[in-house]
């Protein structure tokens, strides 16, 4: 089986979770692993929940905002 | 019987650009009802065809869609939108609108924007949107984050309403039953108080200025097509393309001045707007390439005036690489290799003739008004200047010749965003001036049950899953997530639904809630940053607190981007579901915060800024302190004399300084100066000098700036070296000096524009140019040498600047390199400097040196300002506003404002606008009976607390300090805007952030 | 040696007499050599037992916080750098505090003794310039002092107290930059050979938390590792990657703050090589931001200030 990698994003409001919406909009396609966390500002990004997504099994963390 | 009373608490504004959208912001939070009509289907003007925005390069979309939202949603903002105003009769505090209201054929409020009749429509038409260089259907919405977020047909194209049989492909995707094709336009009657036009721009019309080849070659593009191709959200998704052949340009021009600064087709005014965007995109466009991009830009005079503009020309040019030509373009031809190049033939500085191919020609255009708002301008007997701009009366900022009628942004003349929004903002605060006592009677406010005391309860979830029509239904299998649901810890209740946005939806999830005993909601359809408002409005009319409810977003983000992976896409869907159900479980009822607030004003500065603020704000009915540190009122401007449009400045002055100290409502101080403050919105205590303590709720700072004292040129050395103030009086006075004496020389950029103050004082070259014409009058015999870098008579006083050469003022350009030298002489002073045509030194006997001397902040008054009241100041000593763009008089401190000279150099009308737009903000604070915050703020668990301070250094609000005694950190909600930076920064995790708490986050992170 | 103990003696006690201070925390002689002990004077008679010696190793910036009343400090320089980091973050206030400053040439790691002597017990330690006599039951051998000196010491570049309200002694010369040698060879190394490291270093760990107590800035009440709501992170020793996160975060939690004192290393009673992380660190913020921790009152911290500048080599670019 392929290895399907799991993703964790934590995304501002008021940017990248506005542009992951523009791209349902957009209808741009893209692999389905990501999760996303809606955080009201990339300041609230504590690096523990980098860590915590990590040890509870996420492959990789985007953090984008 | 009520007396009616005798004038009406609203206000129209026409047109839904930025400048409408922030103005009828202002209103309805200043407690006026607007009526905002725009002839477009969606708000959003220009604004949202931009792909970045200077100088900041924030992308423009990001930074306008929160003010569609709020404006969308506003309460006391009623849209009209695919409208125009017909007529407006009546008189100040009482006008009658006609508006015709065309046919939408679509339903805003059933269409839930879902977008499956655009994707059934066969109809495709050029995308206007995108400068046509896409296609979009006959059914569209006008772009993808429109408000209202709905659709609209275009009735010339769709073949039903041309047809009536024919087509109707729409009618039968659309489940919400939101088209109707025989909708009829309509007219609507409505009394306002004010008028604000900010109607926009249109981009000025190429195809008459043939030479450019625009039409002919598809490679020359205009300067908006361009944006389009930037944009991420344009026609080839940011992707930089020809459109002509997909063909990734090496080589991009960008030609200046097309439709400015040209008499011969009446456009003789400059459009101001012109370098910074061409600079913009320049740069912009070489970040888009993973190859090196050559940009050239082909200019006349580099206008970057702006507040940090001039910096963002340096780095284009120093670190970007961006190449200026200072040239006059002849004429944009095919190169004629096949390779669909264009060759630009243009002569340079010293008149020799050169010319360059490019991939691409960008072509500057520049801004003219709207002729349909010209013709209701004439209708309406507005006087319009000769290019048919509204300018505005004089020193009003934004008045015109009718009163109650106001105007702002471009209409009144060319200007960018940041102006734009300062104008927008100081329309509100004139047009409600005008109607104070009609405050808050138009206006509405909601009235909810109860709320149901949840705390102890046990969790009980109720989750709603939207097939939204076909756009989640067909890619997610909805009832296989329905079943999960029903599995996940707490949930008492799942369920499916069409369209979980429509309103029988909404009495269903009322219902449920009152059934089932529900406590937590969550819906799983679309995008919170859309739709979270209006489920939590169902919450509350429920009776439950808004944020007991949780979104999972399974159509923007799931159906919608794994459209051919159904199994994978239902696996997201239930993953998100899962998460949210984990949050909800921890989900607490959020109290809004209360807090009382003081409604006086205090207004730090005395000069023309000040005093503007002052007497609006009291004109709004609001008690005004006013401080000055010098003995008397007027500032900076007790030493002007002439006006830029020629009016008497020191009448002016005078006639202001009797108002304020006339003014019941305004207390004025002299000779005092700050010393303390402690504080913040709403309750601010400031002591002065002379010990005296004045309570306030918002506080303008109006501290103006100083003119530069010279160290170059042989000023302070030589009586006939002088700046342009002192220049200024000798004139007024028609001084000896200046009556006998033959050849003035003026000497621009003393000051400015160097690696000390690596700004543009913006007003120095219209100043020369004015009081080399004053000059004139005096004695048309004297020979007025005019030395610059390059000539910044931007937007209609480019026409002064014409009218100088056509009386004979010589202009010399000069390179920064190779300055002036100014030497005593005999008579007067010599004054050498290289001439750029000739390339030879020149020599000048002159009797008079005018220095454009900087204009340069008070860093001392600044300094401690900004420490008192946390706000930063630029490194110039200028006050560093919230947001370069759209937030240009506000301060990330809540109830902090500013104007005038201490924001940036500006002249006396654009100073008076920024008071009255200072006032417009402060008024959105003053309207409320008390600060009333959501709450979701931070908040401290004090056993936890280290007082370590980090919090408070991390705040961007200013919201959190270690208390001194206690040593623990305490948050002021009315400040915090929930940011969580300082949750984030907490080692101790003592510090936490209501809605997104460190446990709410880890259970979600936990639920995968 | 002894001149420096007379010395602090003196200050200690007049500044008791005085009633300056009501306690004055220094050293005492510990029951064997190299154990100096910190010592909570709070009379003229106790302040005798004040002492100076190469076993004086404790970080004393660990006793001052949230005290009450005057309190004098003898401070060498990594104490000095993290009072100066705690008084910034509100733990100590200046006010009442007397730093009694004291240059350091080094102290001496018990465990390099121990090593060196192959078991021998050392009974006394005589100070000779840049060596040492170590003296035991039938033994006396002389050891150059770099070659017994913590590591830490070896790496300072702050002897010299960076705030001080007296001074004892002379201030020594000015050393040079750090070069961060181990750093960088660490850096140098693949992935999967740092991660083999860490893996090794970490299966070591018993969780016993004996560095964070020893650090002068983990004051927080609560640690993370043990917060249980949220819990942040398991807290069993056996799982080596948690044992790495924890002294990932906890090093991160000192980022700009710590002084690179090695009071955590000392106190691992398991010998990990933890100054590997912490300098990682210290060279970090230096390097990122030019900030080093608790050199003076006046820098803000380093990962609690934002300038435009900031360099963001996280940025993911296109």
């Amino acid at each position: 089986m392929e290895f399907e990698p799991k993703i964790v994003a934590f995304l501002c409001n008021w940017c990248s979770y506005a542009g992951a919406d523009l791209a349902g909009i957009g209808r741009i396609q893209y692999p389905p692993n990501i999760r996303v966390v809606r955080i009201p500002c990339t300041g609230r990004m504590n690096p523990l929940f980098i860590i915590s997504a990590l040890r509870h099994g996420a492959d990789g963390v985007l953090t984008s905002g | 019987m009520s007396t009616k009373p005798d004038k009406v608490g609203a206000v129209l504004v026409v047109g839904a650009g930025i400048a409408g959208i922030q103005a009828s912001l202002d209103l309805a939070e200043s407690g006026y009802y607007v009526y905002l009509v725009d002839k477009k289907p969606a708000i959003g003007g220009t604004m949202p065809m931009l792909d970045k925005t200077f100088p900041t390069n924030d992308c423009s979309m990001c930074i306008l869609s929160p003010k569609l939202v709020d404006c969308g949603r506003h309460l006391n903002v009623d849209a009209i939108t695919n409208a125009e105003v017909v007529d407006i009769e009546g008189e100040p505090g009482n006008f009658k609108v006609t508006i015709n209201k065309k046919a939408r054929f679509v339903d805003p409020e059933k269409c839930t924007g879902c977008g499956s009749c655009a994707e059934e429509c066969p109809v495709k038409v050029p995308d206007e949107f995108n400068q046509g260089l896409s296609p979009r259907k006959a059914i569209y919405k006008l772009y993808a984050q429109a408000y209202p977020n709905a659709y609209a047909i275009d009735p010339a194209k769709c073949l039903k309403i041309k047809k009536p049989k024919a087509c109707g492909k729409c009618l039968k995707v659309c489940q919400a039953e939101a088209i109707n094709h025989e909708m009829q336009d309509e007219t609507i009657e409505i009394e306002v108080g004010s008028v604000i036009l900010c109607p926009g721009f249109e981009k000025f019309d190429v195809s008459q200025l043939f030479y450019y080849g625009y039409g002919k070659n598809p490679n020359v593009l205009t300067s908006l097509e361009f944006e389009r191709i930037l944009s991420a959200s344009g026609p080839f998704g940011g992707h930089l393309q020809r459109p002509s052949d997909g063909k990734e340009p090496q080589k991009i021009a960008w030609i200046q001045c097309v439709g400015s600064r040209n008499c011969r087709i009446e456009h003789g005014y400059c459009s101001s707007v012109c370098c910074m965007y061409a600079i913009k995109e320049a740069v912009i466009a070489k970040e888009h390439t993973h190859y090196p991009l050559d940009t050239a830009i082909f200019f006349m005079d580099m206008r970057t005036f702006g507040k940090d503009f001039e910096k963002y020309y340096d780095r284009a040019r120093l670190e970007n690489g961006v190449r200026f030509i200072r040239s006059r373009v002849y004429e944009v031809t095919e190169a004629n290799d096949g390779s669909g190049n264009c060759r630009i033939r243009y002569s340079n500085e010293d008149g020799t003739i050169s010319y360059e191919d490019f991939d691409l020609v960008v072509l500057s255009l520049g801004l003219e008004p709207n002729p349909e708002i010209v013709e209701l301008a004439g209708k309406l007997g507005l006087e319009l200047n000769k290019f048919n701009f509204c300018e505005p009366t004089a020193l009003t900022g934004v008045g015109t010749n009718k009163p109650g009628i106001y105007v702002a942004g471009a209409f009144s003349g060319p200007r960018d965003i940041p102006e734009t929004v300062m104008q927008a903002s100081a329309a509100a605060a004139a047009s409600a001036a005008n109607l104070a006592t009609v405050r808050g009677t138009m206006t509405k406010a909601k009235e909810y049950p109860a709320e149901k005391d949840v705390a102890g309860e046990i969790v009980r979830t109720g989750v709603f899953i939207c097939h939204c029509g076909i756009n989640i239904g067909s890619v997610v299998n909805v009832p296989e997530v329905v079943a999960y649901a029903k599995t996940l810890p707490g949930v008492v209740f799942a369920d499916e639904k069409m369209y979980a946005c429509s309103q029988d939806t909404s009495a269903q999830i009322k219902e449920a809630i009152e059934q089932y005993g529900l406590n937590r909601i969550i819906v799983a359809s679309c995008s919170p940053r859309t739709h979270e408002p209006m489920f939590q409005e169902t919450l509350r009319e429920a009776g439950l607190n808004p944020n007991l409810f949780e979104m999972a977003n399974i159509r923007d983000q799931c159906s919608w981007v794994h459209m051919n992976e159904p199994e994978k896409a239902t696996a997201k869907a239930k993953d998100l579901v899962k998460m949210a159900v984990y949050k909800a479980a921890l989900l607490e009822p959020i109290a809004s915060v209360s807090l009382d607030m003081n409604h006086d004003a205090l207004v730090i500065g005395g000069g023309v800024a000040g005093m503007t603020a002052a007497t609006n704000l009291s004109r709004q009915g609001y008690q005004v302190c006013l401080v000055e540190k010098t003995d008397a009122l007027g500032g900076i401007a007790n030493r002007l004399r002439f006006g830029m449009r020629g009016e008497d400045l020191p009448q002016f002055v005078g006639e202001l300084v009797d108002q304020v100290n006339n003014d019941a409502n305004i207390k004025v101080y002299t000779g005092v100066e700050i010393t303390d403050v402690h504080g913040f919105v709403g309750n601010f205590e400031t002591t002065l000098s002379s010990g005296e303590v004045i309570r306030h709720g918002v506080v303008i700072i109006a501290t103006g700036a100083e003119e530069y004292k010279p160290t170059e040129y042989l000023y302070g050395q030589n009586d006939n070296v002088m700046t342009l103030l002192e220049l200024e009086g000798l004139l007024a006075a028609k001084d000896s000096k200046l009556t006998g004496a033959k050849n003035f020389v003026f000497i621009q950029c003393v000051g400015s524009r160097d690696a000390e103050r690596p700004y543009c004082s913006r007003i120095c070259c219209t100043k020369s140019v004015k009081q080399a014409l004053k000059v004139k009058e005096l004695n048309p015999e004297a020979n007025v040498f005019v030395l610059y870098r390059d000539i910044r008579t931007y937007g209609f006083y480019e026409e002064m600047y014409r009218e100088a050469r056509n009386k004979g003022v010589i202009f010399i350009r000069y390179s920064v390199d190779n300055k002036p030298v100014v030497e005593a002489g005999a008579n007067g002073v010599k004054v050498t400097v290289t001439d750029h045509v000739l390339g030879v030194p020149v020599n000048i006997n002159a009797d008079v040196v005018g220095l454009a001397a900087a204009i340069v902040a008070d860093r001392n008054t600044n300094g401690k300002l900004s420490q008192f009241y946390k706000v930063p100041l630029n490194q110039e000593g200028f006050f560093l506003e919230a947001h370069m763009k759209l937030r240009p008089v506000d301060f990330g401190t809540d109830g902090v404002f500013m104007c005038g000279l201490a924001h940036g150099p500006k002249n006396l009308e654009e100073n008076i606008a920024q008071a009255k737009a200072a006032v417009g903000r402060a008024c959105t604070v003053l309207a409320k009976q008390s600060i009333s915050v959501e709450g979701k703020s931070a908040f401290v668990n004090e056993k936890k607390c280290a007082g370590c301070g980090d919090c408070e250094a991390v705040c961007p609000a200013k919201a959190v300090q270690v208390d001194a005694t206690k040593k623990v950190a305490v948050v002021n909600e009315a400040l915090c805007k929930g940011c969580g930076a300082c949750a984030s920064t907490c080692r101790c995790g003592a510090i936490n952030v209501k809605g997104c708490t460190n446990q709410q986050i880890m259970a979600m992170i936990n639920a995968l | 040696m002894q001149k420096l103990a007379a010395q602090i003696k003196d200050a200690a006690k007049k500044l008791l007499e005085d009633k300056k201070v009501d306690l004055v925390v220094g050293f005492a002689e510990g029951s064997l050599p190299l154990r100096g002990t910190p010592l909570f004077a709070r009379t003229p008679e106790e302040a005798e037992k004040l002492t100076w010696s190469r076993g004086c190793e404790n970080n004393l910036a660990n006793y001052l916080r949230k005290r009450e009343g005057k309190v004098a400090v003898v401070a060498k320089g990594c104490d000095a750098r993290s009072i100066v980091a705690l008084v910034k973050e509100n733990q100590i206030n200046r006010d009442n505090l007397y730093i009694i400053g004291v240059p350091c040439t080094g102290m001496i790691d018990r465990k390099k003794v121990e090593k060196l002597l192959e078991g021998r017990e050392v009974l006394a330690i005589e100070d000779i310039g840049d060596a040492v006599v170590l003296k035991g039951k039938d033994f006396s051998e002389t050891v150059a002092l770099a070659d017994l000196m913590h590591n830490s010491c070896l790496d300072c570049r702050y002897g010299n107290p960076v705030l001080y309200d007296e001074l004892v002694g002379e201030l020594l010369p000015e050393k040079g930059e750090d070069d961060f040698a181990e750093i960088k060879a660490f850096e140098a190394k693949t992935t999967a050979e740092r991660r083999a490291y860490l893996a090794q270093e970490f299966s070591k760990c018993i969780r016993c938390y004996a560095c964070r107590n020893a650090c002068p800035v983990c004051y927080c009440t609560e640690c993370f590792v043990d917060c249980t709501t949220p819990e942040w992170i398991g807290k069993s020793a056996a799982d080596v990657q948690d044992n790495i996160l924890f002294q990932a975060v906890r090093v991160f939690h000192s980022a700009g703050r710590c002084a690179d004192c090695g009071a955590c290393e000392r106190a691992c009673p398991m010998g990990i090589n933890l100054r590997l992380l912490t300098r990682k660190l210290v060279k970090d913020v230096k390097e990122l931001f030019n900030a080093e921790a608790g050199v003076n009152l006046d820098d803000k911290a380093a990962l609690a200030s934002f300038t435009a500048d900031d360099p963001e080599p996280f940025l993911v670019k296109e």
